[in-house]
């Protein structure tokens, strides 16, 4: 009989050999599991949580693109798909489909007219951005950083490390719970959607919140793109907040009370003529134009290039039934809601106030020539958009509105204001001035040849397409005009994230 | 009968000993020398994953906080970076802080000048500073100290502030050294590398 012992040797060499490979197997295994959470955290958390601030920027620009049509299609804002009216001051937007990778991502937008200014709205957007947080239900590994900073609430509430930066919701809207409408109203618990079969899919989501103001037109005393060539009449400015014009000594006497307001009347030049009469009492650009600082108070640059928007034709608008140039206009709470009237030319027009004394108003168009032989109640702010040329003549313009009154809108001159609609160019706008009697106006014709002649004055602001006079006319510009002329579009003043 | 078994049972000369220990002691040595060189290596490859979600965290946190910014500072190094934010939401200590509005977002105010319409979140502002300690990032709000990445691999954080006419961004760079290197470092440095930009909100469109 024979006997083996062989076996014994050789399975001793197999255990070592399987121990080696599973201590090995072991130490990859630990390295594959904590980058596989280390990628996923990387890649698909950090991805959605990006994902969720372009949806949320998205609602943004989408609730932006209404707003401008405040100017730009007046009445249609907040009437597009997704939108819905709350009431005359709030609206919501919810994305009717999502976007993105599978669709996942969302977003629901608050928009709300909290304030305005001069007439016009301000609106504050609030935006939430969703977004699909794809791979493994995994808080992320535990860095030993602990959150300390006072907006992180409840320290270690939320976890360590990367979960204070990325707040994802895998099972409940933290938010919701936590914050409600952001303001502590409404707190419930919100659960995630949920898959075909009932599971529950992670989710982000963040906030933030903008501010649209209009692009206000009115930069100072005067703007004239093309060229200027002024009379002897002093320039200068001042502000009704603080009443009436105070006269032209007030710039030359540091000792008046509003002497700082009454040397800001800047004028802009666009072009490169440039000659000066009267003393200018603020600062000039001209591009190209030869303008010194003899008889100017301000800074002088004369290489400024000077782009000026047009003003074209408002659009949208529903006009009301045809009146007579003496009219009662409908009650209107600022110019964005206020009623439109049309006329084929207009002089002699006379616009009673609906509501007393108190602020109200109007809209009016003109297809055609407009004259400035008119009477504006006190308490009316009106806007007459025209298409021909204008003739000033201040002995029969009453603007019975007072500077100083109401504090919220001061301005004499703001209540009545002319926008020439830009023809298409070459052809101009002709805007004559000539005496007697004084005018409180904003005029603002970026395609007009204003002209002006005589020793009268003018309380207001001017932006036109070329400037020249002959006489000695002070131009004495308020500086509440700055806040009150017809926005030309709207931008972004302000951005804000709630972090929480 | 006759047994003839001593051909199975013939030990192992000295010659065929030593030989046999000393190629058992190289393949145990190399198996040894690999283990801890595979070790080694996974435990680099799971540092630098690990370094590389701090470097993510790093610039997410970063661009988050410029991007709502209204104003941005950066140190002559690069290294410290300054934010100035709006107080969105009323504190306790807020001169405009009341019993029932703590923790609510606070509405805006708006002033104007000419033409210019500013919108303001109360009269005071947050500022968050990012600077680097040691081998450590930290995020700085308002006195509050948070440690945002800690690293053996030397994290380095260098952000420059961009003003244009109507804008401004942040450009940074987030770069570690690997625990695991050849010879050129700078190299090695380079290639970890990640580039992120971020825009003011707050300083576009005539702002």
């Amino acid at each position: 009989m024979k006997t083996l012992r062989g076996r014994n040797e050789k399975g001793s060499t197999f255990i070592c050999a399987v121990c080696t490979i599973a201590i090995i197997s072991l130490i990859g295994a630990n390295v594959l599991m904590n980058a596989t959470t280390r990628y996923n955290m990387t890649t698909k958390q950090v991805k959605g949580w990006k994902e969720a601030l372009y949806a949320a920027e998205a609602g943004g620009d989408i609730a932006f693109s209404e707003v401008r049509k405040v100017v730009s299609s007046p009445g249609n804002q907040f009437t597009g798909t997704g939108w819905t009216t709350v009431d005359s001051t709030h609206w919501t937007y919810t994305m009717p489909a999502g976007i993105g990778d599978s669709n996942t991502m969302t977003s629901t937008v608050a928009v709300d007219n909290f304030t305005s200014l001069g007439g016009n709205p301000m609106y504050r957007i609030r935006s939430v951005g969703t977004a699909r947080v794809y791979g493994l239900r995994r808080t992320g590994m535990s860095d030993g950083i602990t959150g300390l900073a006072t907006n992180f609430a409840a320290t270690g509430a939320r976890g360590d490390g990367d979960n204070l930066l990325r707040k994802i919701d895998f099972n409940y809207d933290h938010f919701m719970a936590t914050y409600g409408d952001g303001d502590g109203n409404y707190k419930h618990q919100q659960a995630v959607p949920t898959d075909a079969s009932g599971n529950p899919l992670a989710q982000v989501s963040r906030r933030i919140e903008l501010i649209a103001v209009p692009t206000l037109p009115i930069t100072g005393a005067l703007l004239a793109s093309g060229g200027f060539n002024s009379g002897g009449g002093v320039i200068d400015s001042y502000d009704s907040k603080n009443g009436a014009y105070p006269g032209n000594s007030t710039a030359t006497n540091p000792a008046a009370p509003y002497y700082s307001d009454s040397r800001d009347a800047n004028v802009v030049d666009g072009g490169s003529t440039w000659n000066q009469g009267g003393y200018i009492y603020g600062s000039v650009t001209t591009n190209g134009g030869n303008a010194s600082t003899a008889r100017i108070s301000g800074v002088v640059d004369n290489n400024v290039p000077v782009t000026q928007a047009v003003q074209p034709m408002p659009t949208g608008q529903t006009y009301q039934p045809t009146v007579g140039k003496a009219f009662t206009p409908i009650a209107g709470s600022s110019y964005a809601t206020g009623p439109w009237y049309l006329f084929s030319s207009l002089t002699g027009a006379s616009i009673s106030n609906p509501s007393g004394t108190a602020e109200t108003y109007v809209n009016v168009v003109v297809t055609g020539d407009l004259d400035t032989t008119m009477t504006v109640a006190r308490g009316v702010n009106v806007r007459f958009y025209f298409t021909g040329d204008l003739s000033i003549k201040g002995k029969n313009f009453n603007n019975n509105n007072v500077d100083g009154s109401p504090s919220t809108n001061p301005s004499r001159a703001g209540h009545v204001q002319f926008y020439g609609i830009s023809p298409t160019a070459p052809a101009t706008q002709s805007l004559n001035m000539s005496p007697p009697g004084d005018i409180q106006a904003l005029v603002y014709a970026p395609g007009g040849d204003f002209h002006e002649q005589g020793n009268n004055d003018f309380y207001g602001a001017i932006v036109c397409k070329t400037f020249s006079g002959n006489g000695s006319t002070g131009f004495h510009f308020d500086k509440e005009l700055g806040n009150t002329a017809a926005p030309l579009d709207y931008r972004i003043a302000s951005y804000v994230e709630d972090v929480r | 009968m006759k047994l003839s078994r001593h051909h199975k049972f013939d030990g192992f000369t000295l010659s065929e000993m030593m030989m046999s220990v000393a190629i058992g002691t190289f393949i145990l040595a190399a198996v040894l020398v690999s283990s801890v060189a595979l070790q080694k290596s996974l435990a680099a490859v799971d540092n630098f994953f690990d370094t590389h979600m701090q470097q993510i965290r790093i610039m997410d946190y970063l661009g988050r906080d410029v991007r709502r910014s209204t104003i941005v500072n950066t140190s002559v190094d690069l290294q410290t970076v300054n934010c100035t934010i709006p107080d969105y939401i009323i504190k306790a200590g807020d001169p405009d802080a009341t019993g029932t509005n703590i923790g609510t977002r606070r509405t805006p105010t708006i002033s104007q000048s000419v033409n210019v319409v500013k919108v303001n979140y109360g009269t005071t502002t947050t500022t968050v500073v990012f600077s680097i300690s040691g081998n450590t990032i930290l995020r700085t709000e308002n006195g509050s100290v948070t440690t945002i990445a800690s690293s053996t691999d030397q994290l380095v954080a260098k952000t420059t502030d961009v003003q244009l006419a109507n804008t401004e961004y942040t450009a940074s760079t987030v770069t570690f050294l690997p625990i695991f290197t050849h010879n050129d470092v700078s190299m090695e440095r380079t290639g970890t590398t990640a580039f992120a930009t971020a825009y003011l909100r707050n300083m576009r469109r005539g702002n």
